[in-house]
């Protein structure tokens, strides 16, 4: 009953002044709507960049290593794998999917042209995923079943002057040091995704077996695809797998996140041979391009900030004035017996209530923005691509994201409106009915 | 008899930056249970603070002011506050309604501060009140839609609305033009005399005091005495204070 009350002394407060209303509704309108679209931008980005680079190089959780022959040569192979996966799948009940993918770096070779390139070894039958998420140019994704055969990406097509049904050769060092070659066909040319197709190929996987001269048992690495509420838990998945495998006799190296290319050297450096695995997540794998996501959040973070300072002033500065223009009133209320509480809740219900007026107005604003935005399809310029791995921008406008925003935005028009609620309800009748102004 | 207020040796001071401006100075009063009664006196002679004290709005600097029996200096400031929604009705002299609520609204302020009465009991009782102050057409109206006098007849029965011991009106008839003046001391009188309402006004114009039980004369923040409405009307004028 005193709910409604208050609530309707806020709700006519707020009518009656309709100028002042609509002008800090709208700039709280538009601080949820840049609140928004920074979000969906931020998440966006980050989806983009999980989505390719769990379809490029890496899944939610790694199981790759290395094998040394010699403690000075060795590759990135995981032996025995069948057992491998066979232990992650009682380890990890978190699991949506699992594949292994061979690895290896290699120059290609053209008739025209040449480039150093990272080859993933793939069975395409079991990749439903990189078939989602892959543009094709040219060519067709199920000729990379066949033994020798190779997709590209467009920009290597133009270092290399290839184009699908032309044959390249894969020259790389095998495990034991020894140089050899294999010829591949060209059979599918894919859009660029970002930086990692700057420098990637797919095979089948027996081509990198066969290029490297490996057993039909090796592979490179394990990629473990989690069900996607999970996918915030990788680290702590990835903690407790190197834990199991280390359990069941495996030798697993010490957390390192950083892509298993850049750890090359420090393995060739170390004295030991045989298998050693390593369990990575896909922020380890993307680790030298996740800033971008660092930055992002960051300048959201800045943003924010002196959105919610601007907010805050601008509520508690109409409060005050509120509270000065409706003095005698307070008094009033006051007077005729209405405790200090009820006067706090009569001010913090106008901001309340002007808060989910504006945020709800920002919110529509936001989402209708964002969903223009994705509509227009906008190409962002290479350089970005490089690090937004697709080349336009996707934002992520999520119902929970639009919600939470809202929230939060009335939330702290709401505090903010709590010191001067608190001074007017600590008013004096007597001093706050003679006042006038 | 009762006394439904009793003020004992109560003063009054305010503090304008290092001076000491006394309000009031050993004021002691007592009012009976269906009183009528005026506080006469000439501006600044300390009748609003008196209303004050009285109304629990203020506090005394020295001395002590019961209502209903409870002694205002010894209560926290919830049951100050609850005790003037329960027992006392406020008219003030402009008319001091929330502008953004209707007169029915108004008027059903207090009752649901009280939170005592259905919405249908509420409803019921709000539009008698209106029909007996001869507003209840106007009962969806703004304040700021209405003339003085009507403002002044929604504050009556926004203060009687939850039929309190007491009302005290702060020079009710003000700002109001003599025709609606008397109008409105006829209704209070009406009141008072149906509803064994106490009523204590302040006023400064003599004409008033003949509606009066009794009338406190104050100046300078001292009771000057305390007469009959047709002693007061005799003598005439308002009381000048002490000499300097």
């Amino acid at each position: 009953m005193g709910f409604l009350l208050d609530l309707r002394i806020a709700f006519r407060s707020l009518f009656q002044h309709s100028r002042r209303t609509f002008f800090l509704a709208t700039a709280i309108a538009g601080v949820t709507a840049l609140l928004i679209l920074l979000n969906a931008l931020s998440a966006g980005v980050s989806e983009t960049m999980i989505r390719a680079a769990t379809t490029l190089s890496t899944g939610h959780v790694n199981v790759g290593g290395f094998f040394k022959v010699t403690s000075s040569s060795g590759g990135p192979v995981v032996t025995e794998y069948e057992k491998v996966i066979e232990a992650v799948r009682k380890s990890v009940p978190e699991m949506e999917s699992m594949v292994h993918r061979g690895r290896g770096w290699a120059k290609i070779i053209s008739d025209l042209g040449s480039t150093q390139a990272g080859i993933t070894g793939i069975e395409i039958k079991n990749e439903p995923g990189f078939r989602k998420v892959i543009e094709l140019v040219s060519g067709r994704l199920e000729d990379l079943a066949e033994p020798n055969t190779m997709l590209v990406f467009e920009s290597q097509v133009e270092r290399l002057k290839v184009r699908v049904g032309d044959a390249v050769t894969l020259s790389a060092q095998t495990t034991r040091g020894a140089a050899n070659t294999i010829d591949c066909r060209i059979v599918a040319i894919a859009k660029d995704m970002g930086l990692m197709s700057k420098f990637g190929v797919f095979v089948p996987v027996e081509t990198t077996r066969a290029l490297y001269q490996l057993r039909s048992d090796t592979t490179g690495a394990i990629h473990i695809y989690l069900k996607p509420k999970f996918i915030p838990d990788v680290t702590a998945i990835a903690a407790r797998l190197r834990g199991q495998l280390e359990k069941l006799g495996w030798t697993v190296m010490d957390a390192d996140p950083n892509p298993f290319w850049m750890k090359f050297q420090t393995v060739a450096r170390e004295d030991w041979t045989g298998q050693k695995l390593d369990v990575t997540t896909w922020e380890d794998e993307v680790s030298f391009i996740t800033w971008t996501l660092t930055v992002l959040r960051g300048l959201t973070a800045v943003l924010l900030t002196i959105l919610i300072a601007i907010v805050i002033t601008g509520i508690m500065n109409t409060m005050w004035i509120a509270i000065r223009e409706r003095t005698r009133e307070i008094g009033t209320l006051r007077a005729i017996g209405m405790q200090r509480g009820g006067v706090l809740r009569m001010f913090l219900y106008e901001s309340l209530l002007l808060g989910l007026i504006g945020t709800g107005t920002g919110a529509l604003a936001g989402a209708g923005l964002g969903a223009a935005l994705n509509a227009a399809r906008i190409h962002v310029p290479l350089s970005v691509q490089l690090f937004l791995m697709s080349d336009r921008v996707q934002l992520a406008l999520h119902a929970g994201g639009l919600v939470r925003a809202a929230l939060f935005i009335t939330l702290v028009t709401t505090l903010a409106a709590l010191y001067p609620a608190y001074r007017a309800a600590r008013l004096k009748p007597v001093s706050a009915m003679s006042h006038f102004g | 008899m009762n006394h439904i207020v009793s003020v004992s040796n109560v003063s009054k001071n305010y503090n304008l930056g290092q001076v000491v401006v006394p309000a009031l100075r050993g004021v002691s009063l007592d009012v009976a249970e269906g009183e009528f009664l005026a506080i006469a006196g000439p501006s600044g002679s300390g009748k609003t603070t008196l209303l004050n004290l009285v109304g629990c709005v203020d506090t005394p600097s020295a001395g002590t002011v019961t209502v209903d029996g409870k002694q205002t200096g010894l209560l926290c400031e919830r049951d100050l506050t609850r005790l003037r929604l329960h027992t006392i009705g406020f008219i003030f002299q402009s008319f001091n309604l929330v502008s953004v609520l209707s007169v029915l609204q108004n008027v059903e302020l207090p009752l649901l501060l009280q939170r005592a009465l259905s919405a249908r009991e509420r409803k019921q009782r709000v539009l008698a009140l209106l029909d007996r102050v001869g507003i209840r057409e106007y009962s969806k109206h703004r304040p700021s839609e209405l003339s003085g006098g009507q403002r002044q007849r929604v504050a009556i029965a926004r203060a009687l609305v939850t039929r309190p011991k007491l009302v005290l009106a702060d020079e009710p008839t003000a700002n109001l033009d003599s025709v609606t003046g008397t109008n409105i001391l006829n209704l209070m009188k009406e009141l008072n005399q149906s509803e064994t309402t106490t009523f204590i006004f302040s006023t400064h114009d003599a004409r008033v005091w003949a509606y009066a039980s009794a009338v406190v004369r104050l100046a300078d923040g001292q009771i000057q005495d305390r007469v009959s409405a047709e002693e007061a009307v005799r003598a005439g004028g308002l009381p000048t204070g002490r000499p300097a």
